[in-house]
């Protein structure tokens, strides 16, 4: 039997709602154990017990200093990267109108980190310059990889739009790498960053990202209907009044603010953005408004518990996020492209 | 379909008496035909394919070029005149030295790895016959680097890295075959299965890494780039024994192959076993890349354009396998040269360098083609 068009499946879920409040309430309740959890476990000697102990008033100076300086900036900072990149995950995938494009895949992760780092050799160290050069280094990538693709004609073809953005991303590793070698300072400086982590950040460098996720908040806000409204074909879009080309440099831009935020606080870490809107996608249906309010949960969620199994699984010492993402995202995508139709979108 | 097509060194039955050579009278163009009778009165004869000839000797003269200047530039460049002395065993120390006991071990392995990786990439190439489906891309590098890595840092499996890499090959190119299902190693979707399962291999080298002490990781680093800077020399007898041998056992399979390249209806008709050459073909192709991953790492890229030279030089009527290993080596030494010379004191790994060089390539490849390929 064939699918029904996409449109169609659209209009059944408008029709019938599906239970979303009780699932996202279910989902902060998840949210919050994991945050919960993500104080109460660490590498280091400071147990469950004893950080219990603490959050319910009693506890030590060493409880104190570990939760309050440590765990809790990461928690919030899990919190944050998670958001940006979930939600940059579903806006990607709905311009794209293409299930596999992700941040992490399509190179703009990668050109974000490749920024970075060229701006790290050319003499800067400041980490304030850091989030404005992100961000630019993922406006560039991910105009590159979308745009060539338009341009050659191949967008409409998924799986090879994301070969495009697996080469390029391995380009931009290779040229990276090359990068760091030249200049061991550099390197030093950002060896734990490129690699994608969550580890020694600061709660600096989350007030120094807040404004660009402002940004992109209220962008993603004010497009969400049309770009809804653009999954049902560009001609249905300019129809009911939008303008597509706007919606999709507007949805470019905000991804790469997004995008550029996270990386310029955790690193590439890919896949999220792959996993999270997947999985929002078989919670919620195909509309992007309700997909993207459940992946401000689910995105953090994963990141958060990543982070959590990430101190765990190697303790005492730690391991990058960005291995476990992949871990669990791999199979995610493999999934995706064994469909023996890929869903359209 | 003639059988002359099938292959650039063809031995086929002929009425012709005598080693003699034809013109283009009796062969097919563009073919020597070379023909005598054996003993018992056989006739046979060989056709031999004037262009795959030229291109063969084409790249290795281009081989020998390279590897004189890959013997004679570096932090210490000794003149090609002085070459000859050296390698006879007189001349400066200093230099004898430099050129017999670092670059010519060097310059073999970067020889035999290039070699290695080329005629893997081209084996799959031509039975998954699609470009992009080289051992790098779909996954198999990293599978052998993640199992040979466990065997470096030690989780208490103490076998050599060749066969542990050679364990981790075969497990990755059995779960991409595996998780693709029934579908086989057709377009692009089998590739994308194989990157999803390179990123899983590449996610658990790096967990191995994370899990030992900062000293033992440095000395697994070049696992994870791919460098020919020392390289364990079991690993390289290894494969100095098995590329010869996975040389003529591809020979063996060049006329399978280039019938194979048609419609799996038009292979079987012409009388190919397909299924069985396609396994032989995949398993020699794994062995070749986890030989040479466990002597240089992961060196991505030149399993794609080993093949894209070769496949550009020679004629469109054989599978080029010669070629492909000449063109491999080729691409491995200017590399190295390269990685080696370009940004001294610092040595760039030459895994870096292939991928700087093969990347843009790939690109190319991906936005050239046209919507039919997909």
């Amino acid at each position: 039997m064939p699918e029904p068009a996409t449109d169609m499946v659209l209009l059944k879920a408008a029709g019938t709602p599906p239970r979303l409040l009780a699932k996202a309430l279910f989902l902060a309740g998840l949210l919050l154990l994991a945050c919960l959890a993500s104080l109460l476990f660490g590498a280091g000697d400071v147990g469950p017990v004893r950080a219990l102990t603490w959050l319910l008033g009693g506890g030590d100076d060493e409880a104190h200093f570990v939760i309050s300086t440590l765990r809790a900036p990461r928690a919030l900072i899990g919190l944050t990267v998670g958001m940006a990149l979930g939600v940059s995950g579903a806006l990607l995938q709905a311009v794209a109108r293409n299930p596999l494009a992700e941040p992490g895949l399509l190179g703009v992760s990668a050109g974000s980190a490749f920024a970075v780092a060229l701006i790290l050799v050319m003499g800067a160290s400041a980490a304030t310059l850091r989030v404005g050069v992100a961000q630019i280094g993922a406006l560039v990538g991910c105009l590159c990889v979308l745009g060539v693709a338009r341009l050659r004609g191949v967008d409409g073809d998924p799986i090879r739009l994301v070969l495009a953005g697996a080469a390029f991303t391995g380009l931009l590793g290779a040229l990276t790498s090359l990068l760091l070698l030249y200049d061991q300072r550099a390197a030093d400086e950002i060896r734990f960053w490129v690699v994608g982590s969550l580890s020694g950040r600061r709660l600096d460098d989350l007030v120094a990202i807040a404004p660009g996720l402002l940004v992109a908040g209220v962008i993603t806000l004010l497009i969400a209907r049309p770009l809804a409204s653009l999954a049902l074909g560009e001609r249905v879009a300019t129809g009911l009044g939008h303008q597509p080309k706007l919606i999709r440099l507007l949805v470019i831009f905000s991804v790469a603010l997004l995008v550029g935020s996270a990386t310029a606080v955790a690193g590439p870490i890919a896949f999220v953005g792959l996993v999270v809107p997947y999985a929002a996608r078989a919670l919620a249906g195909p509309d992007i408004r309700r997909t993207l309010w459940l992946c401000l949960l689910l995105g953090p969620l994963m990141v958060i518990t990543a982070d959590i199994i990430s101190r765990l699984l190697v303790a005492p010492s730690e391991m990058p996020l960005g291995v476990l993402t992949a871990l669990c995202g791999a199979p995610v995508l493999v999934a995706v492209v064994r469909a023996r139709r890929l869903p359209s979108l | 379909m003639n059988s002359y097509s099938s292959s650039d060194v063809a031995m086929k039955r002929s009425a012709d008496r005598g080693p003699t050579l034809h013109g283009p009278a009796h062969a097919p163009n563009g073919t020597w035909c070379l023909a005598w009778s054996g003993n018992g009165g056989q006739q046979h004869s060989l056709l031999i394919d004037r262009r795959g000839l030229a291109a063969n000797l084409l790249l290795a003269l281009g081989l020998m070029a390279s590897s004189l200047a890959y013997l004679s530039l570096g932090s210490l460049t000794v003149a090609p005149w002085e070459l000859i002395d050296v390698l006879a065993g007189g001349g400066d120390p200093v230099a004898s030295f430099m050129v017999q006991e670092l670059r010519l071990p060097r310059l073999a392995i970067a020889c035999l790895t290039g070699a290695a990786f080329a005629l893997s990439g081209c084996l799959m190439q031509t039975l998954a016959r699609n470009r992009l489906a080289t051992p790098g891309i779909i996954g198999i590098d990293n599978g052998a680097t993640a199992f040979a890595v466990a065997s470096v840092v030690g989780i208490g499996v103490v076998i050599a890295p060749p066969a542990m890499a050679l364990a981790g090959a075969a497990t990755a190119t059995a779960l991409t075959f595996g998780l693709v299902g029934g579908g086989g190693a057709r377009g692009y979707r089998f590739i994308v299965a194989g990157i999803g399962v390179g990123a899983v291999f590449g996610a658990i080298t790096q967990l191995l890494l994370a899990r030992v002490s900062i000293d033992v990781a440095n000395s697994a680093y070049p696992w994870t780039v791919g460098t020919l800077n020392a390289r364990p020399s079991n690993a390289v007898a290894a494969l100095a024994l098995g590329l010869p041998l996975g040389l003529l056992a591809a020979l063996g399979l060049s006329r399978a192959l280039a019938v194979m390249r048609f419609s799996e209806s038009v292979a079987k008709g012409l009388g190919q076993p397909v299924n069985r050459r396609r396994h032989q073909a995949l398993i020699l192709a794994v062995i070749l890349t986890a030989l040479a991953v466990a002597v240089a790492g992961p060196v991505g890229m030149v399993g794609l354009i080993g093949p894209e030279i070769a496949r550009y030089l020679s004629s469109s009527r054989s599978v080029p396998i010669v070629a492909s290993a000449l063109a491999g080596a080729l691409v491995m030494v200017l590399s190295d040269l390269v990685g080696r010379t370009l940004f001294t004191p610092i040595e760039v790994p030459v895994g870096i360098v292939t991928s700087v060089v093969g990347a843009p390539y790939l690109l190319w490849i991906l936005l050239r083609t046209s919507r039919s390929l997909a």
